[in-house]
């Protein structure tokens, strides 16, 4: 009996010992090998931004986020009922927080985690580390005192940092909780910052790391550094300057662009108002995002260069040939009229364009082609060719390509509002880049933001080459830049304001009717100034916009004037361009009826 | 003296193979070795498996050694970064007196003068210049940094601190040295502008900087 028993323990030991050894054995082998190992994620460093000089824009450091475990700040572990208020009390001074906001979250029952402040400095972790050690060693050696802070704890992470605040804040764009780019350059080359997460691998006991037990690490692979082609100090210049004149017009917003025009480098891309992407949360949500390459807008006067180049390139006028511009003119099922009354002004193609006259565009655009229809198609070719209707080629995220209608879809009075810019959308970097085009030979450079990226490695790869295309003739291109020269340097020009004594400034002035974006009716107007300079031999494209001004003066050349000078001087001194010492070209602007014309052939309506 | 029987020939070779006696001295330093052997490489574990801990300590230590100095570093760079902002340049150099430069001028290797000269005009703080409080420690208000001999800078081309302050000298003179944390507009008025400003603007070339500007409407 006895020995059956024990044959019976026998067997139930040997079958158990068979189920454990050699049935199961693979799953309490992953079993023990789980606890024995611990795996961590190692974060990658995410890559920096900088400007063209290689001054940080964006950059990441080190920081923590504090939490807690609220189960030990229950009155069962802390002998004592107000354990979460006192830590608060503690607490709340230095992750500036409230102190009942503190307390509740320590209060959570059923909980043993709660986050007190996300992305503290590694400064406050010390704080509050040295204060907790103070506490448990006060605790140690009075048995009657407890560490109220035992439970508040602290995970690494990092935090993204922009220095200069709110400077460029549209450009880069802000990096969101999940540590992944929310906007702008840091949304459009995530994949490059990000660099590549890493693991380690290791034999541990108790939480501590076995020494001797091997490991294995997969080290993580830090991001790439971006390099802008901002200029931090052009940047800088152009943000104040626009801040200052949003304000004081009271409007409801404005973007400067600052262009090399050889290049197509953006040298700044200014936004008023902006925000600072160190406190996404504070920002208003108009104000976020890059508003010069998302707005879409009827650009108005300083769209005419356009017409003009084409009239010009199609051999259809020259600078001196005669316009006559009567008060009013009658064309599809509209008045037109320019933007004062007057009487019959005797202007000469210059002149149309120093005076900003929309039914002397009319006019000389009108000669484009045989027919209206043969018109609008040519105006409709260059303006493509110029880049209207296209993304400009930067990638932005959210950019807008703006509206350009076929000119078979044009409507009666669109047929004779485009061509001085009204009826047609763009984004301000488009209007910059036509006049970059102009400054450049005609030739079309693809404006570019990134100069390229720097591994880890520290390698430089260059952003690949922007693409050229050729829009209208150097000639033409010389020639419209002289004309550009009268609206600045003419008395009667328009453009009076931008005047920079010593150098030879080309510029145009716009004001256009805006429609705003609630009833998708005209309400206000945009007020703009582009231009580049030197005239003669240009380096930079100064473009200027402010949406709806609703104090003092809403007229381009009166409050984008005075920008596009101080944006123009700051960048002209920024890159030492002297002048070329060149007498202005002076061309004609208005002429006698009485005398004959000599060249061209006259422009007059039929 | 017996002597004892000779074996010879084979026998003697045969006799020589035999141990002499059973010998008991050889096996004490085997056992020794063997102890020592044991004894060694225990020890030498034990030195092994110490050392291996005290590196990791070391690691340990090292690794919090780096940790605190990369954020000290860290808070150094804000802290260097704050100065560096143009921003900040900014208003320091309108506490210091100092103006927007105007229009370029340069001046080429042949002593020619390009473009025109003139003096810098605007004194006021800005509302924009006061956008935020300065928070910057007057580290630089010190009178070691003496503002731009006047006249001079304007004819030079150099980026955001191109200024003359010889405008800032028609004004009178703060005598406070710490610039009012909200920048009043007295605030322009540096305090280690040079009295004598006024006097050294005379040798400018004679060029009007405040010609008329026509006012044509702007469209």
């Amino acid at each position: 009996m006895v020995s059956l028993g024990l044959t019976l323990v026998m067997l139930a030991f040997v079958v158990r010992l068979l189920q454990v050894q050699a049935v199961d054995a693979d799953v309490y082998a992953a079993k023990a090998e789980k606890n024995r190992y611990s795996s961590h994620k190692l974060a990658a460093e995410r890559g920096a931004i900088t400007d063209r000089s290689g001054v940080e824009l964006a950059t990441s450091v080190d920081a923590y986020d504090i939490t807690a475990d609220p189960s030990l700040f229950t009155r069962k572990e802390t002998k004592t009922g107000d354990a979460p208020e006192q830590a608060a009390a503690l607490l709340a001074p230095i992750i500036d927080k409230d102190t009942d906001e503190i307390a509740e979250k320590l209060r959570t029952p059923k909980s043993r985690f709660t986050l007190l402040a996300r992305r503290a400095t590694p400064q406050v972790w010390k704080q509050i580390k040295d204060l907790r050690t103070a506490l448990a060693d006060k605790a140690s050696a009075d048995p009657g005192a407890v560490n109220v802070l035992g439970g508040v704890f602290a995970v690494p992470t990092s935090k993204r940092v922009y220095p200069n605040d709110g400077l460029a804040a549209g450009i880069l764009g802000w990096v969101n909780a999940d540590g992944k780019g929310g906007g702008g350059v840091e949304q459009q080359l995530n994949k490059e910052l990000a660099g590549k997460q890493g693991e380690i691998r290791y034999a541990q006991s108790g939480g501590l790391r076995v020494p001797t037990a091997g490991s294995t690490e997969k080290p993580a692979v830090p991001g790439s550094d971006v390099e802008l082609t901002i200029d931090r100090d052009i940047q800088w210049a152009a943000e104040d300057a626009i801040t200052e004149q949003v304000e004081k017009s009271r409007a409801d917003r404005g973007y400067v662009l600052v262009q090399d025009t050889r290049t197509g480098e953006i040298l700044a891309m200014a936004n008023a108002p902006g925000f600072d992407p160190n406190d996404i949360s504070q920002a208003r949500g108009t104000s976020l995002g890059n508003a010069a390459l998302q707005d879409a807008f009827e650009p108005g006067s300083t769209a005419k260069i356009m017409s003009m180049a084409a009239v010009l390139e199609e051999n259809a006028a020259t600078p001196g040939t005669r316009v006559t511009v009567p008060n009013r003119l009658h064309r599809g099922d509209r008045l037109f009229q320019d933007d004062i009354d007057h009487p019959t002004w005797y202007l000469t193609l210059n002149g149309v364009l120093a005076k900003s006259s929309n039914i002397g565009t009319i006019l000389a655009t009108g000669e484009l082609g045989e027919t209206q229809k043969q018109a609008n198609e040519s105006l409709y070719s260059y303006l493509r060719k110029f880049g209207i209707g296209k993304k400009t080629g930067l990638g932005f995220p959210g950019e807008t390509s703006g509206i350009l209608a076929p000119p078979a879809k044009w409507s009666t009075s669109q047929q004779f509002t485009i061509p001085f810019g009204q009826g047609v959308s763009i984004n301000a970097m488009q209007a910059a880049s036509v006049y970059s085009t102009i400054a450049n030979g005609g030739v079309r450079v693809e404006p570019t933001l990134v100069r390229g990226t720097k591994g880890p490695d520290g390698r430089f790869t260059p952003a690949p080459a922007p693409k050229k295309t050729r829009v209208v003739s150097d000639r033409t291109a010389r020639t419209v830049a002289q004309m550009l020269e009268s609206v600045v340097d003419d008395e009667q020009g328009t453009g009076t304001k931008a005047r920079i004594p010593g150098y030879r400034v080309a510029g145009k002035t716009g004001t256009a009717n805006r429609v705003d974006p609630k009833t998708g009716r005209y309400h206000g107007y945009t007020s703009s100034f582009a231009g580049f300079a030197p005239a003669d031999k240009p380096r930079v494209t100064v473009y200027c916009v402010i949406q709806n001004a609703t104090e003092g003066s809403y007229f381009g050349g009166q409050i984008c004037g005075p920008i596009y000078k101080k944006v123009m001087q700051f960048a002209l001194k920024t890159l030492q361009v002297p002048p070329t010492g060149k007498a202005p070209a002076r061309l004609p602007v208005t002429f006698s009826p009485g005398k004959p014309e000599t060249p061209g052939r006259p422009a007059n309506g039929r | 003296m017996s002597k004892k029987p000779e074996l010879r020939g084979r026998a003697a070779r045969l006799a020589q193979l035999l141990p002499a006696a059973p010998s008991q001295a050889a096996r004490t330093p085997f056992v020794l070795l063997v102890v020592l052997l044991l004894g060694g490489g225990l020890i030498t574990l034990l030195l092994l498996n110490s050392s291996l801990n005290e590196g990791s300590f070391q690691l340990t230590k090292l690794k919090k050694e780096t940790q605190e100095l990369t954020d000290e570093e860290q808070a150094l760079q804000k802290d260097v970064d704050k100065y560096a902002a143009p921003d900040a340049l900014q208003r320091r150099a309108r506490e210091l007196g100092m103006v927007p430069g105007g229009d370029p001028a340069f001046l080429g290797p042949d002593g020619k003068v390009r473009g025109v000269p003139g003096a810098a005009q605007g004194a006021a703080v800005r509302p924009s210049a006061a956008r935020q409080p300065a928070v910057l420690p007057p580290l630089l208000a010190s009178p070691a940094f003496p503002a731009p001999p006047p006249g001079v800078t304007s004819a030079f081309p150099s980026p955001s601190a191109s200024a003359s302050a010889s405008t800032s000298a028609r004004q009178p003179v703060t005598p406070s040295p710490q610039p009012p944390a909200t920048g009043s507009p007295s605030a322009a008025a540096g305090p280690s502008a040079p009295a004598s400003a006024a006097a050294g603007g005379a040798p400018r070339p004679p060029v009007s900087a405040e010609r008329p500007t026509p006012t044509t409407p702007g469209r």
